[in-house]
């Protein structure tokens, strides 16, 4: 039977047309907000699938009546370089901005693109003791250019169902690497599409690298790198023996670390706080079967104690041409304050300020879990930036990149990888 | 003899003719072109002031180990690339120019690769190609092989692997342009060498390449170009990884543009593409032209 | 042919069998797209790769109108890409015209000019021709896009290679009737080229509608996005939709498959013409 084009053009765009009535129950999209007394132009991402955004400026926008707050999406995946080349050339439109990562922020103030705000803390009177001791992290010759409103570190995440069917007892809260790796070993089981992996490492290299920073005695800006073999011949032994799922695999079929763990294939998983609002929503829409799930500190190195982790933090900066910099940081104030961090936390994020108050309101947000060993996995002692601010941040980044993607594919060996690790990051540092 | 004002009159009707599409072209596209290209013997960052670099970016590619990388990826990829795209092209179109039923719809379908979104396409094809779970090894498997090759995760083959990808998505575009040329060759020329008592492959050789001379040229400087400035493809499978296996030139300018903000030093590398590009489209042409 | 027929039957069977593996490798990545289209995202990736999946997620062809405005960009998308192919096609064939059938000064210099042009990646000028854009105030407007990619070199070449196919005699018997060089444009070389322009209102098509790094860049207020940045909005910082954007991706690949269908017929004759006369 031959289908004559016409026959085909009819089918598309009837397609077209039921699509199209699907879409009757679109989503309008919002125009610009209404232009009130002062608006203030908010650069950052996600707007669709982040939850505090909405009740932060509601609250502001409230308290402040003469003032609109404008969000400007500019997309997560590349949002430091939008940023910037959003800014370039002396752009005003933009006055709050959030700062995504340190070699961008690096990057931003080199180009003297963030206003400095120390001024403004002082005469404001905003407390920097809040913030656990972050602000010196990222303060350049005690000059401060963006204060932390959002911190997360990486915790381990285990599947309570799949250690109960196993019949092997939970991670502790103090775990050092090699008890980690054991019950990673002992939980492994199974073969095919029944299989469970001990553990599960993501493809970003802060997932395997950065074990190697968490005992404080180097930085992954120092340009010498022997001190991360041990932890590399940890986990490629553990991809040797199917103890999880290899790199290359991983990376060639863009699997998401969010669907292995709502799948029950992965007992353990060490991934970053951020998961956690996620993993709830998840599980609460149905759409993850992972349902009993906990948390715990991630392991230590021996002899150091339990509680140090990485993190990340994501601050909030002024635009050096915005011409409402008064305005623009009576918000950021708000955001990164004690008002601002309740709001967040009630949606399940952590805030930067993490008093004990915040960690209860995180720790009975329905769906957390209710055990007390996830609450307390909540107590840091101390971070470790996973990127510290370095002039040549960006550039050692692409570096680290390339060389943990050749080691872990088995491409190069784990000396070998190390030693053009050192040699090429000491070429830049040296530049 | 055309008076002088007549010639002046032509001359304006002409630029008249050119004047919008050149001037809209001029201005968007020209003008920043023109300041990129200045922009290799500058320094700048975007923001801060701009100052004058002279041929120091030039000479920090020397020694600049992606910049290197990128080079000899590219011209590998460009090699590769182009003789396998002409050569499954021209045989696709010849295969389909025998009269086969159905051509519409292989036509039609071999044009798919080309409009799909990349970001679907990269996503199937690194499945179909993942070293451990994909089909493609568990087929090799099969066939008793043991060690299957790593594909994109791999660094002797993720170069392959691109260079793959290219071939199949741009197989069924360049197929439609010689498809249409062979269908403009005379048929008097294929009787011709019947009486002469040629068999098929001999009318191939003899007939039907010589007789495609001109699209197997517009073919190739396109696809130099095409190939030269590769970045989406490499972007969307590998990354330019494992490692630097697949960093391209372009790759290697986006890294030095917008993760360094080093503007003038991606203005430097793009010169030398240029360059490179210019060079081989101009021996292509003369190449051609040697050959009527 | 002096081919015996047993000879025939052979090639013929071989030729199919070849044809179709070729087809099955160009639509095997389509028939991915659409069982992904239909499944949960944590089953997108999952081996083996279940073709038809257990149980299928019609949903997500609903989510994706309510989780991004989708309709908002395919209308932008959609204005955008008739815009900017219908000013394609006008100016590039008329400054075609002058360069395949007239004489001026400095015709070579400015063409190369042009050609020149195409072998410069974009990334190369894309900042200072951002921050000449929002000089003149361009920035988050349609017609930034525009003018990005109405005027493009490409376009002129191809039609000037058509052109050069046209016999010469043609234009010169027309200027002795008297026809001015408008007219002999307008009637003589427009219809002429009918696949010219088919071939170019496809390539110009196809690239504006998937054009992604310019609408990412020029259009940051949400209702002026088009498609392409809607499907990478399912990829936020913490999680990847990949059903939704499959779906997506299945929906916003009609349009183009429709005009193509449209324009199949002149498009070949068209490919084929341009730059293929000696």
């Amino acid at each position: 039977m031959r289908v004559s084009k016409k026959v085909i053009s009819i089918v598309l765009i009837l397609s077209l047309v039921v699509c199209s009535l699907f879409a009757a129950g679109t989503k309008e999209a919002t125009p610009a907000a209404a232009t009130g007394v002062t608006t203030l132009k908010w650069a950052l991402w996600d707007i669709a699938s982040t939850t505090y955004y909405e009740p932060l400026i509601k609250a502001y926008e409230a308290a402040n009546p003469n003032v609109k707050i404008e969000m400007l999406d500019l997309g997560s995946a590349d949002f430091m370089t939008m940023l910037q080349t959003q800014l370039s050339g002396g752009d005003s439109s933009i006055d709050v901005v959030t700062i995504k990562d340190i070699p961008g922020y690096n990057n931003l103030i080199k180009k003297n693109l963030l206003l400095n705000l120390n001024d403004k803390i002082k005469s404001e009177g905003v407390d920097t003791s809040l913030y656990g001791g972050t602000t010196d992290q990222i303060s350049v010759d005690g000059n401060l250019y963006g204060i932390p409103f959002r911190s997360d570190f990486w915790i381990v995440y285990y599947n309570k169902a799949l250690f109960d069917k196993a019949g092997v007892a939970y991670p502790t809260n103090d775990m050092t690497f090699a008890e980690y790796d054991d019950l990673a070993r002992k939980m492994t089981s199974g073969k095919g599409a029944d299989k469970v992996y001990g553990a599960h490492y993501h493809t970003w290299r802060s997932a395997v690298q950065l074990f190697g920073i968490l005992d404080g005695k180097n930085t992954i800006v120092d340009g010498s790198y022997a001190f991360l073999k041990p932890y590399y011949e940890m986990v490629l032994a553990e991809q040797k023996d199917g103890i999880v799922q290899d790199y290359a695999t991983l990376k060639t079929s863009s699997t998401h670390y969010s669907g292995v763990f709502y799948n029950n294939s992965v007992a353990m998983m060490n991934m970053g706080s951020w998961f956690i609002a996620t993993l709830i929503n998840q599980i609460d829409q149905g759409k993850a079967d992972s349902k009993e799930w906990g948390l715990v500190k991630y392991p230590h190195a021996e002899g150091v104690p339990a509680g140090s982790t990485l993190g990340t933090i994501t601050s909030l900066g002024v635009s050096n041409a915005s011409k409402q910099k008064d305005a623009a940081f009576d918000f950021v104030k708000f955001v990164t304050g004690p008002t601002g961090a309740e709001i967040i936390a009630k949606t399940g994020t952590i805030p930067a300020i993490k008093t004990d108050e915040v960690i209860k309101i995180i720790a009975s947000k329905p769906g957390f879990p209710t055990d007390a060993a996830s609450s307390e996995a909540l107590q840091v002692a101390k971070t470790y930036l996973e990127m510290p601010l370095h002039e040549k941040a960006a550039e050692i980044e692409v570096v680290l990149n390339q060389v943990h993607d050749e080691i872990m594919t088995n491409n190069i060996g784990i000396d070998a990888g190390l030693a053009k690790m050192s040699e090429q990051v000491q070429k830049i540092l040296s530049k | 003899m055309p008076s002088k004002k007549t010639q002046i009159q032509k001359q304006l009707v002409a630029y008249s003719f050119i004047a919008p599409n050149f001037i809209g072209f001029a201005v968007f596209t020209l003008v920043p072109i023109v300041f990129a290209v200045a922009l290799a013997f500058l320094h700048w960052d975007g923001s801060n002031p701009i100052t004058w670099a002279g041929l120091s970016n030039f000479t920090d590619l020397l020694d600049d180990d992606q910049f290197k990388a990128a080079l000899k990826n590219t011209i590998v990829y460009t090699l590769g690339t182009v003789p396998l795209t002409l050569i499954s092209s021209l045989f696709l179109a010849v295969v389909l120019n025998q009269g086969v039923k159905g051509r519409n719809f292989f036509r039609t379908v071999s044009f798919f690769p080309y409009v799909a979104s990349l970001v679907a396409v990269a996503a199937v094809w690194n499945m179909i190609f993942n070293p451990s779970k994909g089909p493609v090894n568990l087929f090799l498997y099969k066939l008793g092989f043991e060690n299957v090759p790593g594909w994109a995760a791999d660094k002797h083959w993720a170069m392959i692997t691109i260079i793959l990808f290219s071939v199949w998505k741009y197989m069924g575009y360049y197929m439609i342009i010689y498809l249409a040329g062979l269908q403009g060759i005379n048929p008097e020329l294929y009787e011709a060498a019947n009486l002469d008592g040629t068999n098929a492959w001999q009318r191939f050789i003899y007939v039907t390449v010589p007789q495609l001379r001109p699209a197997t040229f517009f073919v190739m400087v396109m696809l130099t170009i095409q190939c030269f400035k590769v970045y989406d493809i490499v972007y969307m499978v590998t990354q330019g990884g494992p490692g630097t296996a697949t960093l391209v030139l372009v790759y290697d300018i986006y890294n030095k543009a917008f993760v360094s903000w080093n503007l003038g030093s991606a203005s430097a590398v793009a010169m030398v593409l240029f360059f490179l590009v210019l060079t081989v489209t101009l021996i292509q042409f003369r190449g051609e032209k040697n050959m009527r | 042919m002096q081919i015996t027929s047993k000879q025939t039957k052979t090639n013929t069977v071989i030729l199919y069998a070849l044809l179709f593996f070729c087809a099955l490798i160009m639509l095997v990545p389509f028939a991915w797209m659409l069982s992904a289209s239909v499944k949960l995202d944590k089953d997108v990736f999952g081996f083996p790769i279940k073709w038809i999946p257990d149980d299928i997620r019609w949903e997500n062809y609903q989510e994706i109108w309510t989780t991004i405005p989708l309709l908002q960009f395919i209308k932008n998308t959609a204005k955008l890409t008739i815009i900017v192919t219908f000013l394609q096609l006008l100016t590039s064939s008329f400054a075609a015209y002058a360069f395949a059938k007239l004489q001026f000064k400095g015709r070579n210099l400015l063409f190369l000019g042009y050609i020149a042009t195409i072998a410069m990646p974009w990334h190369v000028y894309m900042v200072p021709q951002f921050i000449m854009m929002r000089y003149f105030h361009l920035n988050n407007t349609h017609l930034s896009i525009i003018f990005l990619q109405a005027f493009s070199a490409f376009g002129v070449f191809l039609m000037k290679q058509f052109y050069e196919g046209v016999p010469d005699e043609l234009c010169e018997a027309a200027r002795i009737d008297g026809m001015n060089e408008y007219r002999i444009w307008a009637q003589i070389m427009l219809p002429l080229s009918k696949p010219a322009l088919s071939t170019l209102t496809i390539f110009t098509f196809v690239n504006t509608w998937n054009d992604f790094l310019g609408p990412l860049l020029y259009l940051t207020k949400m209702e002026l996005k088009t498609v392409q940045i809607g499907l990478r909005m399912f990829i936020s910082q913490y999680s990847s939709e990949y059903g939704l954007i499959m779906a997506a991706s299945v929906v916003s690949l009609i349009p183009v498959i429709i005009v193509f269908l449209a324009l199949q017929k002149f498009f070949v004759q068209g490919v084929a013409t341009a730059g293929l006369k000696g």
